[in-house]
Formats: C-alpha cells, sequence, structure tokens
C-alpha cells in the first residue's frame, strides 16, 4: 500500500485553488494531486506518486549522486566478478511492481 | 523507466552484494519494516544472496495485515447496506473478515468499488448524492495524507453523502513495540522510505539512540535495499547506531511538511489494535473533532464489534517476525491466496504472498523453489 512511483510532470492545472496535473509514468498518464508539493513543481520534474498524490519531488542532484557512488562500486577493479547465479534476476526488467 | 530501472541494475547490485559480504564478520538481524520492502526480497531472492551475512525478518508494514477484523467486519456491514456505495482500494477486497469478506459481499450484490485515489471516492459520492459513500481509509503515513485531503476536501466542498471508516495505523510505535519486546532479535532496521518521505526521520532520532538500533531510511528496488543493508551492516561493524538516509532522491530530514500538516489538521493520534500484535498506544489516527461528521462509525453507528481470530492463523508471529510464513503450519496448505487465513497471504505487502507467489511453497520435502 505504501507503493510509490516515479513520474513525470506533463502538465498543471488548478481546479480552484486545489493543485492537480497530469503524470506520465512511462507512457502511462494519470490524474494526481500536487497540493503536498505546491510551489516545487513544474512541468518535466520527476514526483514520487502514492494513491493518486505526489508525496516528494525527485531530488536529481541526490539521484545522480547515488549513481555514480554506486556506480564507482562496481567499477572494474573495485569488486570481483565472480558469477552470482541468483543475482541475475536483478537485471530482467519486471516494470511497474 | 527512470528512477526504477537503474535500481535494478545487476552490475551495481553484485557489487553490493559482495561489498556487504566482504564487510560482514559475522551474520547481523535486520528488519525491513515496510511489506512493499518484503516483496522485493523475495522476488529478487537478496535473503538468499546474503544467507550468510544478513538475517532478514519481515516487519509489520502492511496496513492491510494489520487492519483489525472487527474493522474488516465493519467494512463488511457497510458494504452490505443497500444505500452504501463502498469503496477501497484494491488490496482490502480479499482480505477475510470473520465470515467473509468485500469480494463476496460485491458477489452478493453489494456495492462495492475500487478506488485508485480517495479522491475518486470523493468523486463517486458528488456524482451520486442520493447515497452514501464510504472509504475505507487504510495505511500508514504514507497514505494518510491523501486520506485526510479527501476528508478535507470533502468538509470544504460540503460532501454529505461521504464518511470514511478509518483504520490509519503508524509505524515508528511499532517498531518501538518490537525493540521492547523481550523476545526481540532485530538489530538493525530498514525504515520504511515512503512513510519517511511524508514524516522525515527526526521521530526515528530518539529510538535508535535509546535502544542503540542503527535505522535506516531505506527505498523499495533491488539497488536500494543493498544499500540499506550495507549502511546498516556497516554500522554494526563499526557499533554505530545512527539513523541514516539510504532514500536521498525522495526523503529529506523534515519529511513534506504539507503533507504532515494536513494529516495533523485533520487526525489525532489514537491508541490502536494491530491485527496480529495486539494494542500499541498511540499507535492509530482518528479523526479531529472537526471531522466527525465524515466518521462512518459513528454515523451509521457500528461502534460494537467484538470477534475472535482465527486460532489456526498465525499471521501475527509472523508479522513480528517471530515466525517465517512458510515456518506455519497452515502455509501453502490450508492458507493459500486464492483460500486466504489471514491477510498477509493476500495483500500485495504480506510476508506470506510473498513468499507464496514469488518461490517458497512448502512440500513433503521441504521448501521447493
Amino acid at each position: 500500500m505504501c507503493l510509490g512511483i516515479p513520474g513525470r510532470i506533463v502538465e498543471i492545472s488548478n481546479e480552484g485553488r486545489f493543485p492537480m496535473g497530469v503524470v506520465d509514468f512511462g507512457g502511462v498518464q494519470r490524474d494526481v494531486c500536487l497540493a503536498f508539493v505546491g510551489d516545487d513543481v513544474g512541468v518535466g520534474h520527476y514526483v514520487i506518486v502514492h494513491v493518486g498524490f505526489a508525496i516528494s519531488v525527485v531530488d536529481e542532484q541526490e539521484a545522480n549522486r547515488t549513481r555514480e557512488l554506486l556506480t564507482e562500486l562496481v567499477r572494474p577493479g573495485v569488486v570481483g566478478s565472480a558469477a552470482e547465479p541468483g543475482i541475475n534476476r536483478l537485471a530482467r526488467k519486471p516494470g511497474l511492481l | 523507466m527512470k528512477y526504477l530501472s537503474e535500481y535494478r541494475d545487476g552490475d551495481i547490485a553484485r557489487g553490493l552484494v559482495q561489498t556487504i559480504r566482504s564487510v560482514t564478520t559475522r551474520c547481523w538481524v535486520l528488519m525491513e519494516v515496510c511489506g512493499g520492502q518484503t516483496h522485493t526480497i523475495v522476488r529478487y531472492g537478496i535473503d538468499e544472496l546474503l544467507v550468510d551475512s544478513v538475517e532478514l525478518i519481515h516487519g509489520p508494514g502492511c496496513p492491510v495485515c494489520v487492519t483489525p477484523l472487527a474493522q474488516i467486519d465493519r467494512a463488511l456491514a457497510l458494504a452490505s447496506r443497500r444505500n452504501v456505495i463502498f469503496t477501497s482500494f484494491g488490496d482490502m477486497l480479499r482480505v477475510p473478515g470473520s465470515k467473509s469478506d468485500l469480494q463476496q459481499v460485491r458477489a452478493g450484490g453489494g456495492d462495492v468499488r475500487v478506488v485508485y485515489s480517495p479522491l475518486d471516492a470523493l468523486e463517486i459520492a458528488r456524482s451520486n448524492p442520493a447515497r452514501e459513500v464510504v472509504f475505507f481509509a487504510v495505511g500508514f503515513e504514507t497514505t494518510a495524507p491523501a486520506n485526510a485531503m479527501a476528508v478535507w476536501r470533502a468538509k470544504e466542498l460540503d460532501v454529505r453523502n461521504f464518511s470514511v471508516l478509518a483504520s490509519h495505523v503508524t509505524v515508528l510505535p511499532a517498531m518501538a513495540a518490537i525493540v521492547e519486546s523481550p523476545q526481540n532479535r532485530v538489530q538493525a532496521f530498514l525504515a520504511a522510505g515512503h512513510v519517511c518521505t511524508v514524516m522525515g526521520w527526526t521521530e526515528y532520532e530518539p529510538l535508535a539512540e535509546k535502544y542503540r538500533v542503527p535505522i535506516i531510511v531505506t527505498g523499495f528496488e533491488p539497488v536500494d535495499l543493498l544499500e540499506g543493508i550495507l549502511l546498516a551492516v556497516r554500522q554494526l561493524e563499526s557499533g554505530r547506531h545512527q539513523v541514516e538516509n539510504q532514500y536521498r532522491r525522495s526523503v529529506k530530514r523534515e519529511g513534506n511538511l504539507a503533507a504532515r500538516e494536513m494529516v495533523s489538521t485533520v487526525f489525532k493520534p489514537v491508541d490502536r489494535s494491530w491485527r496480529g500484535m495486539g494494542p500499541i498506544p498511540a499507535s492509530g489516527l482518528a479523526l479531529r473533532e472537526e471531522f466527525v461528521a465524515f466518521d462512518a462509525e459513528l454515523k451509521f453507528e457500528l461502534q460494537n464489534i467484538a470477534v475472535a481470530e482465527s486460532d489456526r492463523c498465525r499471521a501475527g508471529d509472523v508479522l513480528r517476525g517471530h515466525l517465517k510464513p512458510f515456518e506455519c503450519p497452515a502455509f501453502a496448505g490450508e492458507c493459500t491466496p486464492e483460500s486466504p487465513l489471514g491477510a498477509p497471504m493476500v495483500s500485495s505487502e504480506g510476508a506470506c504472498a510473498a513468499f507464496y507467489n514469488y518461490r517458497r511453497h512448502r512440500t513433503a520435502d521441504g521448501l521447493k523453489r
């Protein structure tokens, strides 16, 4: 139930003073309430969406920094390359959970 | 998809697994709090990959699983009423009450509708002014802002045929109850990343200090969980017990202030009984006085329902981390997703469903993959 999916804002509208938007999740688009991310967002931003509400704006700088750190971790020479039969399951892309 | 697929990268995961193994001098016991995390762990076999480094105990973070039986029975009673449209997240439909479930009530003619968002339930109420629309407001802190917003909006728009059957729970008191238990084996927590997206992590700091337990705010993809495990193991190996944030792309220290404010405007903390865990002080949320007109329990006078749990379901032991799902005598025999004895077998966050669906059916000769 605490599932949150990242998606890209493609449209913002204000019904009265109630901020709504359309968020694209890899081709699937849904109406999303933006009341909790308020003034922080614009079209093109990524948000984490839970039960039709954006609960955070994805921090791109942090995401990039994490990715660089983790990529560094698996650079050849940093760790061995022993086969891990179980981990191969991680390579598949199951899509939305 | 951006911000999803890179956190399922096999090379990065492989590197993390090797790093965790290389820094671990003994097997540590970790609890992932959220059932969504449990599903990732079991689905990708993370527990099996790290079998000598960490034991992962699956936590109580499945709101569907901990919703008390009496509350399910109240939902069934409401959904059976002729003038009621009962709306719910899809997860709740097959959760067994003492005699039936919402799906059976629907098959018998009850108007039960699955909604994606609580705002959809409110729209159903606005489109059906002659009928009573009840929304089953379950969930942890992640869901509380959305459900609070639906109630707040109903009041603002004066939608009088809308009400909620509230069964909200909060995760911190449950984590405290787990570490306080004399049987506790948990040495570090992987805290629920989306709960913390809303609440931040300052409220975890006293818990980490008091019980000397590392708490890592952790995301939901396999790479997130592996990094969370690595951070926990590093703390344990060096004797530290701090709150650390692995899920930095979504979680800020103070959480989401607008969402927190909405929750505290509409809800107040109350004692709540958790299915399988019993009563936990100040672990639930109920509507504040200004919003009681939207409380389905009062509106439909449903307060007095007392029911007994089945003694064949060991869900309580599973939720407290004392029993692995496949150790339950009923697992995959008497209890299956098609014919569940308890909620953890049907919820998308239930530990029993994770083990049943992804690999581990028990057979006469043990576990079969």
